[in-house]
């Protein structure tokens, strides 16, 4: 068991953690979420001691590991930590780099430290890695190695720091799949995490950070579905919408599509509804709103529905009238109207944004 | 036949090989004898002094002796160039660099007595002649030397001694040093300063300290009833030597001048050294072409490594350049890991004790840092110049390992010891096991660069009386007159030793790699795994 009591870490210029309290129960799998800043890596640092809190307690089975005097070694070694880089140790090979440490610190023998290493290799599926070093592994193969290298730790708390934002989306996957089956043993996991349907799927509490503490607490259900806090809300609705304005021929379009690709892949959005996403956007943004760029923002919202796997896209903009089905390019119109299942838009004179064109893929 | 078919070619090979070795080594020998004959441009012969009093003359003296008046009063016009020894100067002299050299006559007969190719030595001397003498050390702590030496030389001059030691040594050339009874149960010590870089005043004959000046200090020392030392300087740092106390007194031939007597004190002449000009010959040509070089090439061998087993004295500055190279390495790292650790972990006023001084040794030439722990701080401990180098070179290595250590474990970037922590290393147990193995790689390049870099810059410590190779080098080019053999055979074994160097640290390294603690099983397949498929 974990109590946070008033932790607090401040640097000269920030404070990211003001005040945390919580209480993590042996076995409990929580997922830390919240906008970047909100000290959500420097409060499992924290845990883990390599950040120093500035004040309060943190409380491990009973003692107060910040107290001085404490052997900060006796607390790492109940927990483990899988690093956003990963670092893996460069100069040791994959099956070395789960020895290392047991052979250092726990002083099992090499024959020992060599079967739990072959035995957790499997576990992660890289037993064929065995004598690659780190250099020769991709970034999915580079995480598994290291978590396979903090389970042999046998720690009773596991520390994910943004486990799988390093990576390509291609492997974000694999590296999940591994942290899903950890979920199942009794491990305590405390994960940083912008998956949301990840930590939906794995995690039995999760934790909202925000304004220098954790502003809210509760079931995946809760945050996720129904949050409490207005900040919950809005920082939950923006990992289930993608919004952005284009606001001028200048706008980096081509930087667009790379966070519709990370939001494709945030939401597990299946590769061909990706596909059609992408072409949607492509025809909207570089041929049938062109004209519009040139004159006023068009702002692009990107709504995905788990239930029934569809994705609605809305483009609004203001000035006059602009009906693409009448004016612009045509052709794109016809080719876009024929890939998607509705296409439509609306002229409002007093709203805001006057014209509204909605796609539903 | 199918054997044959292949064997042959590859003799063929293996002769062409060696032809074209063979070849290179000749077209590189031509091209440096090419060089060397190049720099002759056709000029006037001088065959009297007067010629030399002109605007555009360059006479080159040796620096602090008098002859610099000397030539400022007979040649007003001409231009004075310092030079540093006489072998450089003759050789100056014969290359046409400069028109003429003015210094120790009897110095330049030996020379081309020697023979010393392509210069000349004009008729007559300049001046009424130099007197030298022996310098008595300030700071000696035998009573009187000065007058002791006096009463000596009066006496020898009186029984005939200095006249037959004069007569064998200066008339005779007879180059043999008579065997001198040493004082037995010395009540003193003296310490006698001298360079060895003199022909035939201090020289070194059959390995052994020989000369004029040196056989009237071995006399003078048994006289006294005091032991013997010599020890061995330039003639730029002898004189500070025995300012500073280094020794109780020069016998080098060393020239009285005025700048002198207010340094040291000064005995009763016990020589006057004619002055003579010496000027470049152009008839004598390096004819023969080239055969000719080759047969000259190996005659500068024979002279310069094998007449009196000179390679001896070779062998000797080998051991010392290696002794101080070798100790310096060994202490230099040592003393860098060890400040490196101590400032690891940011100890402020650790880590600016360390800039600093890091900042003094690094700010510093090495020969100035070399001098100043010499003749500065360990003077009155009179720490040998062997200890003083290797302290020195100690210094300039420890931070140069210390820099290495920086940048190197900085390469390897604080994620490696946080994951190390998280796994439940200490701080010093997470340094040594994953951090330093890491920041290894990164340092070794470099480390091996400044071995090399450490035994050139070893060359200096001729400054504080120390012979080693480079110094062994200027003592036989001072007894051969060659000036471009002995450096080429220096730089040789410079190249050699730090080859040898390098090697004996790669040993080290591959053992340390092999050795690491883990099991053999987990290495036999490592990098030779197919890397495919690792995307």
């Amino acid at each position: 068991m974990i109590e946070l009591v008033h932790l607090e870490k401040r640097y000269e210029n920030s404070v990211p953690l003001a005040d945390v309290n919580a209480v993590i129960n042996d076995g409990e799998v929580i997922s830390i979420i919240g906008p970047s800043g909100t000290g959500k890596s420097t409060l499992i640092r924290c845990i883990d001691l390599l950040e120093r809190p500035t004040g309060g307690k943190i409380i491990l089975d009973g003692e107060d590991i910040c107290a001085s005097g404490y052997d900060v070694t006796q607390a790492r070694r109940k927990m483990g930590m899988v690093f956003q880089s990963f670092n893996l140790f460069g100069h040791l090979n994959v099956i070395e780099n789960i020895m290392q440490a047991q052979i250092d610190i726990l002083k099992r023998p090499k024959s020992e430290a060599y079967a739990t290493g072959m035995k957790l290799l499997r576990r992660v599926g890289l037993t064929s890695k065995e004598t690659n070093y780190p250099d020769e592994l991709s970034g999915g193969q580079k995480q598994r190695v290291a978590i396979a290298r903090t389970l042999a730790m046998d720690p009773e708390v596991i520390l994910f720091d943004e486990p799988t934002s390093a990576l390509d989306p291609t492997m974000v996957g694999e590296v999940q799949s591994v942290i899903r089956n950890l979920a199942n043993t009794d491990k305590t996991m405390l994960i940083v995490t912008h998956e949301m349907n990840f930590a939906k799927a794995i995690c039995n509490r999760v934790f909202y950070m925000d304004q220098g503490g954790i502003y809210e607490d509760g079931t995946p259900d809760q945050i996720f579905d129904n949050p409490q806090g207005d900040r919950t809300r809005r920082f939950v609705r923006r990992l289930k919408v993608l919004e952005f304005t284009i606001d001028g021929p200048d706008f980096d379009l081509a930087g667009a599509e790379t966070e519709i690709g990370g939001y494709c892949s945030q939401n597990d959005i299946s590769s061909r509804a990706k596909y059609r996403i992408n072409l949607t956007f492509e025809e909207l943004a570089y041929h049938i709103l062109r004209p519009v760029i040139e004159y006023a923002p068009v702002h692009i919202a990107i709504e995905y529905t788990e239930k029934d796997e569809s994705t609605e896209i809305t483009a609004s903009y203001g000035g006059e009238k602009f009906d693409p089905a009448e004016s612009g390019d045509g052709f794109s119109y016809i080719v876009l109207q024929s890939t998607v299942k509705s296409l439509s838009h609306q002229y409002n004179p007093d709203a805001e944004q006057t014209n509204t064109i909605r796609v539903l893929i | 036949m199918k054997i044959n078919k292949y064997v042959d070619p590859t003799g063929q090979m293996r002769l062409e090989k060696k032809s074209v070795a063979v070849l290179t080594m000749n077209l590189i020998l031509v091209l440096i004898a090419g060089v060397l004959s190049a720099c002759s441009p056709g000029a006037e012969v001088i065959t009297s002094p007067d010629q030399l009093n002109r605007g555009d003359a360059k006479i080159g003296v040796a620096t602090d002796t008098p002859e610099f008046a000397l030539v400022e009063k007979r040649f007003p016009k001409a231009e004075i160039v310092y030079t540093q020894d006489l072998m450089g100067a003759l050789t100056s002299v014969a290359q046409g660099k400069i028109d003429a050299f003015v210094g120790n006559k009897l110095n330049m007969e030996l020379a081309i007595y020697n023979g010393l190719q392509g210069v000349r030595l004009l008729d007559g001397t300049i001046g009424e002649g130099n007197v030298s003498a022996v310098a008595i050390s300030p700071r000696t702590e035998i009573p009187d030397l000065k007058g002791k030496i006096n009463e000596f030389l009066k006496q020898i001059k009186k029984d005939g001694t200095l006249d037959d030691i004069r007569s064998r040594w200066i008339d005779k050339r007879d180059m043999v040093m008579p065997n001198i009874a040493e004082a037995k149960d010395p009540k003193l010590h003296l310490v006698v300063g001298t360079t060895g870089l003199s022909e035939p005043f201090t020289c070194y004959v059959n390995n052994e300290l020989s000369g004029y000046d040196v056989e009237l200090a071995k006399r003078f020392a048994s006289w006294l009833g005091a032991s013997i030392e010599f020890k061995i300087y330039d003639y730029n740092g002898i004189v500070p030597a025995a300012q500073g106390g280094d020794v109780d007194c020069i016998f080098a031939n060393l020239y009285v001048t005025p700048e002198r007597e207010k340094a040291l004190g000064f005995s009763d002449p016990t020589y006057i050294v004619d002055v003579g000009i010496i000027v470049r010959d152009a008839g004598s040509q390096n004819g023969g072409g080239i055969a000719g070089f080759f047969s000259s090439v190996k005659e500068s061998f024979e002279k310069t490594f094998f007449t009196e087993d000179r390679w001896v004295l070779f062998a000797v500055g080998i051991g010392t350049t290696l002794l101080i190279t070798v100790l310096s390495i060994i202490l230099g790292t040592l003393i860098g890991f060890a400040v490196y650790m101590v400032c690891r972990n940011g100890n402020r006023a650790a880590n600016a004790v360390t800039r600093f001084c890091i900042w003094l040794i690094e700010g510093m030439p090495v020969v100035v840092l070399l001098m100043i722990l010499y003749y500065v701080l360990f003077e009155r401990i009179k720490l040998s110049g062997v200890t003083v180098s290797v302290m020195a070179f100690t210094l300039i290595f420890a931070a140069a390992v210390f820099n290495m250590l920086k940048a190197g474990v900085a390469t390897v970037g604080t994620g490696q010891m946080e994951a190390a922590y998280s796994l439940g290393y200490t701080d010093t147990k997470a340094f040594f096991n994953i951090m330093l193995p890491q920041a290894l790689r990164h340092i070794m390049p470099t480390y091996k660069a400044q071995i090399k870099n450490l035994i050139k810059a070893t060359a200096v410590v001729g400054y504080v009386a120390v012979q080693d190779l480079t110094k062994m080098g200027d003592i036989v080019r001072s007894r051969t007159y060659e000036a471009f053999f002995p450096l080429i055979a220096i730089a040789v074994v410079y190249f050699i030793l730090a080859a040898i160097l390098i090697w004996i640290v790669n040993k080290i390294e591959v053992r340390a790699i092999q050795g690491a603690d883990l099991p053999e099983m987990t290495r036999r397949r490592a990098r030779s795994n197919d890397r495919a498929g690792t995307s």
